[in-house]
């Protein structure tokens, strides 16, 4: 908001979620939600379990659809998408990085690399190219023919980072990245997301717990129940 | 293209993951394939021969014999002497009279015995058997030396014989010159009998190819005119004989004629004999449709345990794809479009059946091929067995693989990425 200039990528506008819709039970996740990430912002999204953290990632990486509200992404209208483009609109436009990593497993480092690409029909020679390219990146091209179960989780994970920038998305989504290693390797990964955003200029969202990687970001973003409660812009770092 | 070859390379390292798991899956698919190879190996050598001896035989001969009619068999009475009527040459003669035009030749054949020819120390083991002319026209026997019976040796029953090359072998030290216009001594029915030889056929050593030559005392056939035969044995009930009809008559027409003549002519009074006819065509006819059907049967029950391979496959793909859960929430969360989801799993079940489907064709070509050798038949691998089993292994992993991958195609990415 601070640079009008900027590209907005990300445009949420009166987003809400309802789960058990017409039951008793019916549970209002998401109150109305409007968010607008700009292009090359780095942004923490934080908020206790409950919040509707997971239900925002879920909408913002095309996994689900929101009950009512707009969501435009890279001028995609993600909500008058089929479900048939949605796959599409994850394949190019979202990289996604799990807290559990889920690379492929059987399936060595270049090639979880390179299945993005696969979906998206990118031809067998510049799938390895690029490949190879964003190993080095994460700097794990010394690694590339091992099997996930033979590398540690900072190394999986920098093997996920790589596979999430495979088709060169409009967004990185990570949902807790650093969650599942200790604060050795923890900081390895913030450092290369710090180095994506900074060196390439990627737009990035971070979901996490820990109020100390949230204080890297140059804007945060608090969800409590469903509602934006504070915004903090302009970061550290 | 690009993503089927990808996924080819998948199945087959999901498979390498769990061999064990892969193989016991198969092993329907392997046991309904190897046996439906098996058996159509079999099969076709079987009838391959049985084809070969038929029409060594002559397609073109019509057999005729003596039978008990039906509604007789159905009575349960007994056949008594007195019922049986049976056929004689003259019968014979007047048939080929009838159907001159039809009939190329008779073959009627009496059999004498078994005997040895002596000549001091010299010998050779024959069987005797009495033939019509039409015989040596039906059973294509070639003359190495020497000519056929005249009507006049036949109408006189003269002791001519004609005898094989084996004979002369033995008998005159395989100089077939020197035999034609010999005499030999053949004792039959305990009386001694001088026949002058006349002609020299070429044996045919039947089991030459199996690796099994005929030794000095092989039993050759020695054949004499019928009349000669009959003169003999005392005996001219015939019981049955073989026509050779001309190449362009109508084969199934000429037997029911045949059989007509024979009830109009002669057997209309016997309430329990009646001679039928059956031409080699029909009865190779029959044969094959038979063993058709022998190879249908063993097909519907391959069929059945291809089935429960089948079912085996989608259980055990059932199986993977819940255990795989999260591998297609995050596919589907890098951007895999349900299509590709579910040709991944079709595609790994095709392969399983694939894979089983191969090692079922070799085993069941060893097998057949094993089998059909032992009953000496010529042995050839079951190419239509093969594209046959190809196909239909492929197609039980597309039927039985698609429900799971469908399912798997299907799952909500994030309750699959959620999935522990």
């Amino acid at each position: 908001m601070e640079e009008q200039s900027r590209k907005p990528i990300i445009r949420l506008s009166g987003i809400t979620k309802n789960f058990f819709i017409g039951t008793p039970n019916e549970l209002r996740v998401l109150k109305g939600i409007d968010l607008t990430v700009y292009e090359g912002e780095f942004v923490a999204v934080v908020g206790a379990s409950g919040s509707g953290k997971s239900t925002l990632m879920n909408i913002i990486g095309a996994l689900d659809r929101p009950t009512s509200g707009e969501y435009m992404l890279d001028d995609v209208d993600v909500i008058a998408a089929r479900d048939g483009a949605l796959s599409g609109i994850r394949n190019k436009k979202i990289g996604f990085v799990f807290q559990t990593y889920n690379l492929i497993s059987k399936t060595n480092a270049i090639r979880n690399v390179e299945m993005p690409m696969l979906y998206a029909g990118v031809p067998r020679k510049e799938r390895n190219a690029r490949a190879e390219e964003l190993m080095e990146l994460v700097g794990m091209s010394d690694r590339t023919k091992h099997l996930p179960e033979e590398l540690s989780g900072g190394q999986k994970q920098r093997v996920a980072i790589a596979r999430a920038m495979a088709n060169d998305p409009a967004i990185i989504l990570a949902d807790e990245p650093t969650g599942a290693l200790d604060s050795h390797t923890g900081r390895l990964v913030m450092d290369i997301f710090h180095k994506l955003h900074k060196e390439q200029g990627k737009t990035i969202i971070l979901i996490t717990h820990s109020p100390e990687l949230a204080e890297e970001t140059e804007r945060l973003i608090t969800l409590k129940d469903g509602e934006i409660v504070g915004e903090r812009a302009g970061g550290a770092r | 293209m690009m993503l089927l070859y990808e996924n080819f390379r998948l199945a087959l390292f999901s498979l390498k993951a769990n061999k064990m798991r892969s193989l016991l899956t198969m092993l329907g698919i392997i046991i309904g394939i190897s046996s439906v190879i098996a058996i159509m190996t079999v099969g076709d050598s079987l009838s391959g021969r049985l084809t070969d001896t038929m029409s060594g035989m002559g397609v073109n001969n019509i057999q005729v014999f003596l039978s008990t009619r039906p509604e007789f068999d159905e009575s349960g009475q007994r056949l008594t002497a007195d019922m049986i009527k049976y056929m004689d040459r003259d019968m014979i003669k007047e048939l080929c009279k009838r159907f001159e035009g039809e009939i190329k030749a008779a073959s009627l054949s009496i059999e004498v015995g078994g005997a040895q020819a002596k000549d001091d120390n010299l010998y050779a083991n024959v069987t005797v058997s009495g033939e019509s002319f039409g015989s040596f026209i039906l059973n294509d026997i070639k003359l190495l030396d020497g000519r056929y019976f005249t009507e006049a040796e036949t109408a006189s029953a003269s002791k001519v014989a004609i005898v094989s090359d084996k004979f002369v072998d033995n008998m005159f030290n395989g100089k077939t010159y020197d035999a034609l216009g010999q005499t030999v001594h053949v004792e039959l029915e305990n009386k001694s009998y001088n026949f002058t030889i006349v002609g020299v056929y070429e044996y045919v050593d039947q089991y030459a190819a199996m690796g099994v030559t005929a030794g000095k005392n092989v039993r050759t056939n020695m054949y004499i005119p019928i009349e000669t035969a009959v003169n003999i044995t005392h005996d001219d009930r015939i019981t049955y004989f073989n026509v050779m009809a001309y190449p362009e008559v109508d084969q199934n027409e000429l037997c029911e004629n045949i059989k007509a003549f024979f009830e109009r002519k002669y057997y209309s009074n016997n309430e329990a004999l009646y001679v039928e006819a059956f031409n080699m065509s029909s009865m190779l006819e029959e044969v094959t449709d038979l063993m058709n059907k022998l190879t249908l049967g063993i097909a519907v029950i391959a069929g059945i345990a291809l089935l429960v391979g089948g079912i085996g496959v989608m259980n055990i793909m059932l199986v993977s794809i819940t255990e795989r859960t999260r591998e297609i929430g995050t596919r589907k969360a890098l951007g895999a479009p349900n299509s590709s989801i579910r040709m991944q799993f079709i595609i790994e079940a095709i392969v399983i059946c694939l894979i089983g489907g191969l090692i079922g064709i070799i085993l069941g070509c060893a097998l057949g091929m094993t089998l059909a050798k032992l009953m000496q038949c010529p042995v050839q691998p079951s190419v239509r067995g093969i594209i046959i089993s190809i196909t239909f292994s492929m197609a039980i992993g597309l039927f039985f693989g698609y429900y799971p991958a469908n399912k798997a195609a299907k799952m909500d990415p994030i309750e699959a990425l959620r999935y522990e």
